[in-house]
């Protein structure tokens, strides 16, 4: 932050600092920052709002304002950059229900996701969810078929879901779309996907007792011998 | 200020043509065959110069605790040469907030799974408590792109896995532990399958597996680059259905003993609103992952914001032992422009699927599919000595990582389909991954070493189990891509079934923080004079004119 | 083969399936293929009867969008018209058509709304510009097809087989919006004379169902559904041809709740009307719909008695 409103001046000429306002309140900081850094830079130490900072679990979602712009847009601060006059906040916590189930006496049915979360039939088909996803999923599509009970749909069209909340906060009919999203993968995954015949046969097969004698082999080595035996591996192709 | 073209500076763009020039010819050898391995008994000799695990000057011998006289880096050092949080006269230990059979530090890949066997095995969900730093499930686990390793394949044997594990981990990694995972991970990806976790599959089922550094069969089972995520998602839900008890953001600052010499429970501390809860348990797992966040040599990270080493901390206090804590794993590529994605993992399944590292002049320096402490050596060695590096406007040095081969070798659409994580986090930045080469580095990454277990999960002090990334010996000096992974599943499971087991006869006595005395006195022995405190909890970045300026009133 | 632009809905691809099924296959006979819409949404079912809830028409209007962009895309050609089978869904993608065609600025409102769609994953680029035409597959068997080309297709004439026609409300009621007379509609009773069926005369043809009374007030449709069917049946009515799912719902399913009232109404199939075309015209046995699972009375001994199935 300047000191004097000479640097003030250099730093405005350099082209090399943004202005930002973190609830409301104005800073200047570095160009090229991502608004978590920014934040950080500004003097805010995360408890909430700051998780994998990689773009992977949600926990910084943010909303903001452009100045002179009336559009409400979404993003994750730890992976958007900052733009001069960026007004905004973060979602420490989005409130929602999640519906308690056991996974293994549930079919993959066409009314098994409106059975848990019936309100999704209030879907309007506005698709304000959508405009809220930092990861450009489609929501209102999975959302929607989710209502038809097309199951597989909805895990292929939600597979990069973090969970950020953005959707639910902002949906008019208060539907929370990722976390029907997560009971349609976690059926498609349990129920519709076939089941990999090699890894029940290899499990069978080291229950039998077949590789046992190898492997002790293997541990009781000396080093020089599992040194060679580690040079002559083939490499598969 | 520099152009920008498609995401890059004008001046980082001419070395982006001199790797297109070369492309066809680095085409024509794929894999295996595009540059020759570095033997066995010289990769001692590329580690020693280039890997900064072999910079003496950034480590010293510790001066306190049961690892005495080891080497340690010097920002692990400087957390076990610290002093612990609380002292017996902060807590009162007569009230107990929180009394459970099973304590599980840490909401991790580990620590779901240790909650869900504890279940499995019989314990009560009301039984079991999990302690988490940030919101459930917030770990390096969920960042997890590449994969998990099982050997199920009829082309694959668990002894072919074990070599491939004894030989990236130099030979001295314990053959127990090693064997145990080996053996128990085809079980592991079953456990998946009735989770419905959606691994990528072939149409008739089977697994799709893909090979990685160092390994000499295709293993790797994926979802996609979000692994770690859809597998996370699939055990919260478990762990969230079961209805366990969860604390989050209440991380462990202090772990508590009995007068027994057991390890009885924790101290936690409410970080939102600073009160703190004494947990009694019969068995405490510790869970608590990695150490990025230390920025061990100034390295960026792949770490998620709460990865400090704090169960090290805890459990070096109460007198668990540490081994190889002085090998720290560099991954060879983690991003290294644009500034605002620094440290971010770039998962090895790009170099399994063909893109070669190459240097500012076009060329291939390495092979692709060397062990991580080798590729990151070989990196290095390319940007510093031999001065082969492109740095970007910002000072940072790296090298291209040539991703268009990606889709030139496996189809039009391949990156999209198998990568839409990083995909997505270049194209934020204004980067198509597969029209352009990506900027990367060795970034801090993985915790080799850490707390000794055995195969039960043990430590050494009764009471105290501990699993996943803390723990130390699985992978001995170096990891594997995908076995972090199935270490936490694996040994997350143990960790579960055997704190559970032990919770059915343990008795514990009176509850105590005398391990806190006696560390404050071995450290005013040691001469160690600091304001240093420990464990971290969470790094500091704020800027620094702020820091020199801030008072705290309340 | 023309090819006009289709509207699934909800419920015929999943509880109503039959009726899509035999419904397509029948088209195709009749050389219309019916292209479904590559993206879709729920009709929103009830259009709001409130002049200033526009938020409710976004659904449907999407749906006319999409048809709008099929002929963009050359999916279709010149093809400004959406078929669909449902009843429900054919009245609410009309009503919300008419409502923004009745006054410029609520078209304009929901354009503008819309308008931001474009940045965004799969959204569509252009607002609705008001030229797609709702028809019912009633209106089109009717003033496209003829009822003419519909005997020519019969190769199994329904003979000696009983039929009553049942429309329920919504693709009778507003004028507006009714494909047919409201009191005295004939389109069903054309279809099935062309068919060769015996059309018996059923009084309360066009009375409401029940419609969603069905969720929380059963009785509400357990005597509606006596009503509707008591007088059919009395005048020796084998099977009711329907044209919506929750009229189909009601009139089959609820028979279970109406016996209970009215031990005197016997078992009568429903059947969409699709369905008995599909065996009048000797389809494959696929296409019929009867094997699926959906009917709670199974119409399969009626048929094999007279020798349809």
């Amino acid at each position: 932050m300047a000191e004097t409103k000479q640097e003030e001046k250099e730093e405005q000429k350099e082209g090399e600092t943004v202005r930002i306002y973190i609830m409301g309140r104005e800073y200047k900081v570095p160009a090229g920052l991502t608004i978590m850094k920014a934040m950080e830079y500004a003097g805010y130490r995360f408890i909430r709002g700051c998780g994998c900072r990689g773009g992977f679990c949600g926990a910084c979602a943010t909303v903001y304002r452009k100045k002179g712009d009336y559009k409400l847009r979404m993003d994750l601060a730890c992976q958007k950059v900052v733009e001069d006059g960026m007004y905004l906040v973060q979602l420490p916590f989005t409130p929602a229900e999640k519906a308690i189930y056991n996974l293994s006496e549930l079919q993959p049915t066409t009314n098994v996701l409106l059975e848990y979360y019936p309100e999704i039939a209030k879907c309007v088909s506005c698709n304000t969810c959508t405009k809220a996803c930092p990861q450009d999923l489609e929501v209102m599509d999975f959302v929607q078929a989710a209502i038809r009970g097309d199951i597989e749909q909805v895990a292929k069209l939600s597979f990069d879901c973090i969970m950020c909340g953005l959707c639910a906060m902002r949906c008019p009919a208060e539907i929370v779309p990722y976390n029907v999203a997560l009971l349609a993968r976690r059926l498609y995954g349990r129920n519709m996907l076939p089941r990999a015949k090699h890894v029940e046969e290899r499990i069978k097969e080291i229950e039998e007792g077949k590789f046992d004698k190898e492997i002790e082999r293997f541990v009781k080595m000396s080093l020089e011998e599992l040194k060679e035996e580690y040079r002559k591996r083939e490499i598969e192709e | 200020m520099e152009k920008i073209v498609r995401g890059y500076p004008e001046s980082m763009r001419k070395s982006i043509e001199l790797v297109e020039k070369t492309r066809d010819e680095r085409l024509k050898h794929v894999m295996a065959e595009s540059y020759p391995l570095i033997p066995l008994d010289q990769r001692i000799d590329i580690l020693r110069k280039y890997h900064p695990d072999y910079r003496m000057e950034m480590k010293r011998p510790v001066k306190v605790g049961p690892n005495k006289g080891d080497l340690m880096p010097n920002e692990v050092a400087d957390l076990l040469e610290a002093h612990p949080l609380v002292s017996p006269k902060d807590v009162d230990l007569s009230k107990i907030d929180y009394d459970t059979d099973i304590l599980i530090i840490g909401s991790g890949g580990t620590g779901l799974a240790a909650a869900l066997w504890a279940y499995y095995s019989g314990a009560k969900p009301e039984d079991i408590l999990i302690a988490t730093k940030l919101r459930l499930g917030d770990a390096n686990s969920k960042m997890s792109q590449f994969g998990i390793q099982a050997a199920d394949r009829p082309e694959d044997t668990p002894m072919t896995h074990y070599l491939d594990i004894m030989g990236a981990g130099g030979f001295v990694n314990d053959r127990e532990m090693v064997k145990t995972m080996v053996m128990e991970a085809p079980m592991i990806i079953k456990w998946h399958e009735e989770l419905g976790v959606m691994y990528d599959r072939e149409p008739d089922g089977s697994m799709v597996e893909k090979i990685g550094g160092a390994l000499c069969r295709k293993r790797l089972h994926f979802c996609k680059d979000y692994t770690g995520l859809e597998i996370m998602r699939n055990l919260m839900d478990e762990v969230q259905n079961l209805k366990i008890p969860i604390l989050e953001f209440s991380p462990a600052v202090e772990l508590v003993t009995d007068d027994k010499g057991q390890v009885a429970g924790a101290v936690l501390w409410n970080m939102e609103t600073s009160e703190y809860h004494v947990v009694r348990a019969k068995s405490t797992v510790i869970t608590t992952g990695g150490f990025g966040r230390l920025h061990i040599q100034g390295f960026a990270t792949t770490n998620h914001y709460g990865a400090t080493c704090d169960g090290v901390v805890l459990a070096y206090r109460v007198g668990a032992k540490l081994r190889d804590m002085d090998s720290v794993q560099y991954h060879p590529t983690g991003a290294a422009y644009p500034e605002a994605i620094v440290g971010l993992l770039c998962t090895e399944k790009l170099r399994g699927m063909g893109a070669q590292p190459v240097n500012k002049n076009g060329e291939l320096f390495v092979n692709p599919l060397e062990p991580r402490d080798v590729e990151a050596a070989a990196i290095i060695r390319e940007c510093y000595e031999r001065n082969n590096g492109i740095i970007t406007p910002t000072g940072m040095r790296g090298v291209w990582l040539d991703t268009p081969m990606i889709e030139i070798i496996n189809g039009k659409g391949a990156i999209e389909n198998n990568f839409p994580a990083m995909f997505r986090q270049f194209g934020r930045q204004g980067i198509d991954m597969r029209v352009d080469p990506i900027l990367v580095f060795p970034t801090l990454h993985y915790q080799n070493g850490g707390v000794i277990i055995n195969i039960k999960t043990e430590t050494m002090v009764p009471g105290l189990f501990a699993a996943g990334e803390v723990t130390g010996g699985l992978h001995g000096r170096n990891r594997l891509a995908g076995n972090s992974w199935m270490e936490l599943q694996v040994f997350g499971r143990r960790a579960g079934i055997y704190a559970a087991e032990r919770a059915k006869k343990a008795t514990l006595g009176k509850l105590t923080l005398d391990h806190v005395v006696k560390y404050e006195r071995m450290l005013k022995e040691a001469g160690i004079k600091t304001d240093r405190k420990a464990p971290m909890i969470l790094p500091d970045y704020r800027g620094e004119k702020v820091i020199a300026h801030t008072l705290r009133i309340f | 083969m023309m090819r006009i632009p289709y509207y699934p809905g909800c419920a015929v691809q999943t509880t109503a399936r039959n009726y899509a099924v035999s419904g397509i296959a029948v088209a195709k006979k009749l050389g219309i293929e019916l292209v479904e819409l590559p993206k879709w949404n729920c009709c929103g079912v009830f259009p709001s009867l409130a002049t200033d809830d526009l938020m409710r028409h976004l659904a449907p209007i999407r749906n006319l969008i999409h048809v709008q962009e099929m002929n963009e895309n050359g999916i279709v050609e010149n093809e400004y018209r959406v078929v669909t089978f449902c009843s429900m869904c054919y009245h609410t993608l009309k009503e919300a058509n008419m409502f923004l065609k009745a006054d410029e600025e609520r078209l304009e409102k929901i354009n503008t709304f819309l308008e931001r769609e474009k940045e965004y994953a799969g959204g569509i680029k252009e607002g609705y510009k008001g030229g797609v035409e709702v028809l019912d597959f009633l209106e089109v068997l009717r003033d496209i097809v003829g009822y003419e080309k519909i005997r020519e297709n019969v190769k199994k004439p329904l003979k000696g087989l009983k039929v009553a026609p049942y429309y329920g409300c919504l693709v009778l009621r507003p004028r507006e919006i009714g494909i047919d007379d409201p009191e005295s509609p004939t389109v069903m009773e054309k279809i099935l004379e062309a068919l060769g069926a015996e059309v018996v005369n059923n009084p309360n043809k066009s009375q409401c169902c029940g419609s969603y009374h069905t969720v929380d007030r059963k009785e509400i449709v357990a005597k509606l559904t006596y009503d509707n069917l008591i007088y059919p049946i009395r005048n020796g009515a084998e099977v009711i041809t329907t044209c919506c799912p929750l009229c189909t719902f009601n009139l089959d399913f609820r028979q279970k709740e109406a016996r209970k009232i009215h031990k005197d109404l016997k078992e009568i199939p429903i059947m969409y009307y699709t369905q008995l075309m599909a065996i009048a015209f000797g389809l494959e046995r696929e296409y019929y719909g009867v094997d699926l699972g959906l009917h709670y009375v199974d119409p399969k001994p009626l048929l094999k008695a007279k020798n349809l199935y």
